[in-house]
């Protein structure tokens, strides 16, 4: 058991599926049952995993399962996991645990609904956890289709038009992905990701193993090869300017998907690029460090300024997570532990934060069926606990000290500071104004929502109920604990990320 | 004499399909066109025998040198023996799909299982043989074969009219391919590959001293294959066709006929540029081959995928994307090595699997909505999960997403090309696959999306059993490719090694 307990995480959703499939769809108690059973195993033992299964002292990769899978072309099924990928699986089950009771509201065709999501659950934790860059894509790939699905028929009025955008999107990334996935297997002669990490150390990238030098439209192979993976991972991010997609998804996607879109989606992308690009073609990399920056701080101010332009409280939010996912890219690209320890923390936080907010919308949404931030006003005066859990959210969300977001903020801005290019210093006071723009538009929109005088059509609202506040409750526990005590993630990451930064800024 | 009794055996599987064609017609003249379901069930039974010779005879193969030829002209090899198995089991397929088609007549159509057979036949020559004559041959039986049964309801407009475009487009390649082939036996004197490829005449020798005649030769024996595997240019007849024809006949078209012109094209091309120890002359000018086929593979793919985007019936639509879907197998063939072959190979295996399933869907829907238009199918996505769940799987293939035998070919033609110096062709199919996903998944749109309809659907086990087993198939061998990537490899390596 315990040497396997990464695919019994991977796999339990998908036993969960085939049980809910078996259940006649009349029964939806039972099927939440089983979808409650198969989330909350899976993080049962993530929790176990992380608190004391795992040796936080090591920064190597720990229970490591390498099968045989497909031979002939060199793929196997190889999981494992580091400091940086535990705390991202811990986060999922956490937030597809949460998921099932948040989508106890949802009426139409809950079978398929949660046999959906337990689909989605195999295809995160998988991508988390896969060490084969093939199992890595199948994996990847596998996600898609639960999604589209669970916006494009549970979503809002115009859920056809974001999910198949959703959808054209990521595959448009995932297939450059693919090429140059390709390219790297015929020049490595391997899928397993540490091991072309060991061969980018020792030079071995050079593309002098495929045709003509591996070059494309006159780009060596190493560059094309990572602005391929990059976009392909800055999509999903996503980066300024790939993040068009975002807004519709978001707004268009249920509650409970929404969370998970935010909460973990989009954290694909940064580990993604942390795990399975930077490191692998390294050079590459380091001479693309302040474009990166750049991209990263457009995101940050750009995605701050145009969520305060929103009036739609979701594509606020969602605008939102552009900007604060604009850091984790910042905090990589300066090359420095602390801007690499930052970004993995906002990471984290960003998914606890951000699944805060888009509760605290769904909340108000199920009672007025608008979003329209000017149409409330004085909702405090009805709603008191739930204004007191946004404020915390909010709170949590615009980086207060004490809330985790701070931190990691702190820690990304820090870390660019230091950064061995200077450059990145005019990077750093530029991103400030997007503090600033944050602070703005989440203490506007908390003043039209909640202050003023009372909308007297909202006035008969009832408070949030016990199962609203109890989908809540984690994540802003989590955003005050991580806020206080963050070396409750950062002990864990801390040998990974040493060893990530010293093999990225040393030069083969 | 005795030399042709001897070679009897070897071509077992074809007296078979002979003698099933003779009892056909003749069963259906003692009915007397009554009950034609019992020819059907017949045509099944013999195509089950038929498989069954073909079966022992690729486990024959597997032992060094077995591979033969026979009478001077039918070249016994896996590769044959390959597409011969795919033919029957698609042909097993259609029949299947036509005792279903609850629109067709019970009564009298004892010609339609004729028909096929006889194209099957046709596949059966025209897919093992070296000999440009008896190809030919092959080829026009299939041809002949297809036309009428595209035009096989007589009294459908778009039926009739479908098989009259099908017979001026196949006239007009036939006479194009025939005419190229007449210039290859002035240049060489031989209408056998082997001895062209070897021969004191060989082409090879013949290029370096006036390259003009045999590159236009080659090139019109190639249009006549690019015709019959629709590739632009020589794509026009396609949509039509597809979409006129009776939807078992379009499957037919789209995966057996499509395939047999692709094993006659890697032959052709393989006889004569994939040489063991080829020489310089040889190789050059396979390069110059190669490069057409990248053009035409690129032209292929971008072009099918852009028309398909517009279409509103499903038959034209899957006929655009089988237009695609020829450009990603020549893209495995432009490579000119075993590598991208067995890439086209593998591309084509998970091709039979995936159409044959999205054209039975067709074919459910058809009968019981009377229409293939997507717009038809609006909500009825939880009417009939059985079929419905498969056709996503197989869209999902098509498009090439795992886990399914779609993604692992698309992924080993990526390899090929990588490996191979085509990376901006294989860059150009990524693109491609991102637009086939948006018409692809009009499809999925249209039955989940939309809202639930309110008609009922009649359910109909036996075709949505055997749609079902065609989605198994295609996940499996997404996951689980080691026997069917066995198969390809071994069929290829017969090629190169064939007999003579």
């Amino acid at each position: 058991m315990q040497e396997h307990i990464l695919s019994w995480i991977t796999f339990l959703p998908l036993i969960g599926m085939a049980a809910i499939l078996c259940v006649p769809r009349t029964n939806t108690g039972l099927i939440k049952a089983i979808s409650l059973a198969a989330t909350g195993i899976p993080f049962v033992l993530a929790t176990w995993l992380y608190f004391d299964l795992f040796d936080k002292s090591s920064a190597n990769l720990q229970f490591v399962q390498r099968l045989d899978w497909i031979t002939s072309l060199g793929a196997y099924y190889y999981v494992g996991v580091d400091g940086l990928s535990l705390a991202l699986v811990w986060l999922t089950t956490l937030l597809l645990f949460i998921a099932v009771p948040a989508s106890f509201g949802i009426e139409k065709s809950q079978k398929s609904y949660y046999a959906l999501l337990m689909l989605l659950e195999v295809g995160i934790i998988g991508v988390f956890v896969a060490l084969d860059y093939f199992l890595f894509y199948v994996y990847w790939e596998v996600m898609l289709l639960p999604m589209y699905f669970l916006i494009g028929i549970w979503g809002g009025p115009r859920r056809e038009y974001a999910a198949i955008k959703f959808f054209l999107y990521t595959l448009a990334g995932s297939v450059l992905m693919l090429v140059a996935i390709v390219a790297l297997r015929l020049q490595a002669g391997t899928f397993s990701i540490p091991e072309l990490m060991a061969l980018a150390q020792s030079g071995a990238m050079d593309g002098s193993k495929l045709p003509g030098g591996g070059e494309l439209l006159g780009m060596g192979f190493q560059t094309w090869v990572f602005w391929f993976l990059f976009v392909g991972f800055a999509i999903k991010v996503p980066v300024f300017p790939f993040h068009t997609w975002l807004p519709d998804a978001h707004v268009q996607a249920p509650t409970p998907i929404s969370v998970i879109l935010a909460g973990i989606l989009l954290k694909l992308g940064g580990y993604g690029m942390l795990r399975a690009c930077f490191p692998i073609v390294p050079d590459a990399f380091r001479a693309n460090t302040y474009v990166l920056g750049i991209l990263g701080v457009i995101s940050i101010v750009y995605g701050a300024y145009v969520a305060l332009g929103q009036s739609d409280f979701k594509r606020m939010v969602a605008y939102s997570s552009v900007s604060h996912m604009g850091y984790v890219l910042l905090g990589m690209a300066a090359l420095t532990e602390w801007g690499m320890t930052g970004a993995a923390l906002q990471m984290f936080n960003h998914g606890t934060s951000a699944a805060v907010l888009f509760l605290v919308v769904g909340v108000i949404y199920d009672r007025a069926h608008h979003r329209d931030l000017n149409g409330f006003g004085g909702i405090s005066q009805v709603m008191p606990k739930y204004w007191a859990l946004t404020t915390w959210g909010f709170f949590a969300a615009l980086g207060l000290p004490t809330q985790a977001g701070f931190v990691s903020e702190a820690m990304t801005l820090l870390g660019a500071y230091q950064s061995a290019d200077t450059r990145f210093q005019a990077l750093v006071v530029i991103s400030l104004i997007g503090i600033v723009l944050t602070a703005a538009f989440l203490l506007w929109a908390m003043q039209r929502v909640f202050l003023g005088t009372l909308n007297a059509k909202y006035k008969d609202y009832g408070d949030m109920n016990a199962r609203e506040v109890f989908c809540q409750a984690p994540f802003l526990a989590l955003c005050l604990i991580l806020g206080v005590f963050p070396w409750l993630l950062t002990d864990w990451m801390a040998p990974t990320i040493k060893l990530v930064v010293g093999t990225l800024s040393k030069s083969a | 004499m005795s030399n042709y009794l001897q070679s009897l055996p070897s071509i077992a599987p074809e007296i078979a399909m002979t003698v099933l064609l003779c009892a056909v017609l003749v069963v259906d003249l003692l009915l007397k066109g009554r009950d034609s379901r019992k020819v059907g069930y017949l045509t099944l039974g013999g195509l089950g025998v038929v498989a069954w010779l073909l079966l022992g005879q690729w486990g024959e193969l597997g032992s060094a040198g077995a591979a033969k030829r026979v009478f001077g002209m039918i070249d016994i090899d896996r590769f044959s023996t390959f597409f011969k198995l795919f033919t029957v089991g698609s042909l097993a397929a259609v029949v299947l799909f036509v005792l279903l088609d609850r629109r067709e007549r019970r009564h009298g159509i004892g010609e339609y299982y004729l028909l096929l057979l006889g194209a099957g036949l046709g596949i059966f020559f025209m897919v093992s043989t070296s000999n440009l004559l008896l190809l030919m041959l092959g080829l026009e039986l299939l041809s002949l074969a297809s036309y009428s049964l595209a035009g096989f309801h007589k009294g459908d407009k778009r039926s009739a009219e479908a098989a009259m475009k099908y017979v001026v487009f196949g006239g007009l390649s036939a006479g194009v391919m025939l005419y190229g082939i007449s210039l290859l036996y002035g240049i060489t004197g031989t209408i056998d590959l082997t001895e062209m490829a070897s021969g004191p005449h060989s082409l090879a020798a013949q290029f370096s001293s006036g390259p003009v005649p045999v590159a236009v030769a080659i090139v019109l024996v190639l249009a006549g294959f690019a015709y019959k595997v629709s590739v632009v240019p020589f794509h026009f007849w396609t949509p039509d066709v597809y979409e006129g024809a009776p939807t078992p006949v379009t499957s037919f078209l789209a995966v057996a006929s499509k395939a047999a012109g692709f094993a006659a094209l890697l032959r052709f091309v393989g006889k004569l540029f994939l040489v063991d120890g080829a020489d310089g002359a040889v190789q050059q000018y396979g390069a110059r081959i190669g490069a057409l086929l990248a053009i035409l593979s690129a032209l292929t793919m971008t072009l099918g995928n852009l028309a398909a985007l517009r279409q509103s019936s499903m038959k034209r639509m899957l006929a655009y994307s089988s237009i695609a879907h020829a450009g990603y197998v020549l893209m495995g063939m432009a490579t000119m090595e075993s590598s991208g072959w067995n890439a086209a190979m593998f591309y084509l295996a998970a091709y039979y699997l995936m159409n044959l399933g999205a054209f039975g869907f067709v074919l459910y829907f058809e009968s019981v909505t009377g229409s293939d238009d997507i717009a038809s199918l609006k909500g009825l996505g939880a009417k009939a999960l059985w079929v419905t769940v498969p056709m996503v799987v197989f869209l999902v293939s098509l498009t090439g997403l795992p886990p399914t035998v779609g993604f692992t070919g698309k992924y080993m033609l990526f390899v090929a090309g990588v490996d191979n110096g085509l990376l901006w062709l294989s860059l150009v199919m990524a693109l491609n696959s991102v637009v086939s996903l948006f018409y692809y998944f009009r499809i999925v749109k249209a039955l989940f999306l939309a809202e639930p309809a309110e008609r009922s659907m009649p359910g109909q086990s036996a075709l949505a059993g055997s749609i079902f087993v065609l989605a198994v198939l295609t996940v499996l061998f997404g996951l689980y490719i080691a026997p069917l990537q066995a198969w390809c490899d071994a069929s290829v390596e017969s090629l190169r090694l064939g007999a003579g």
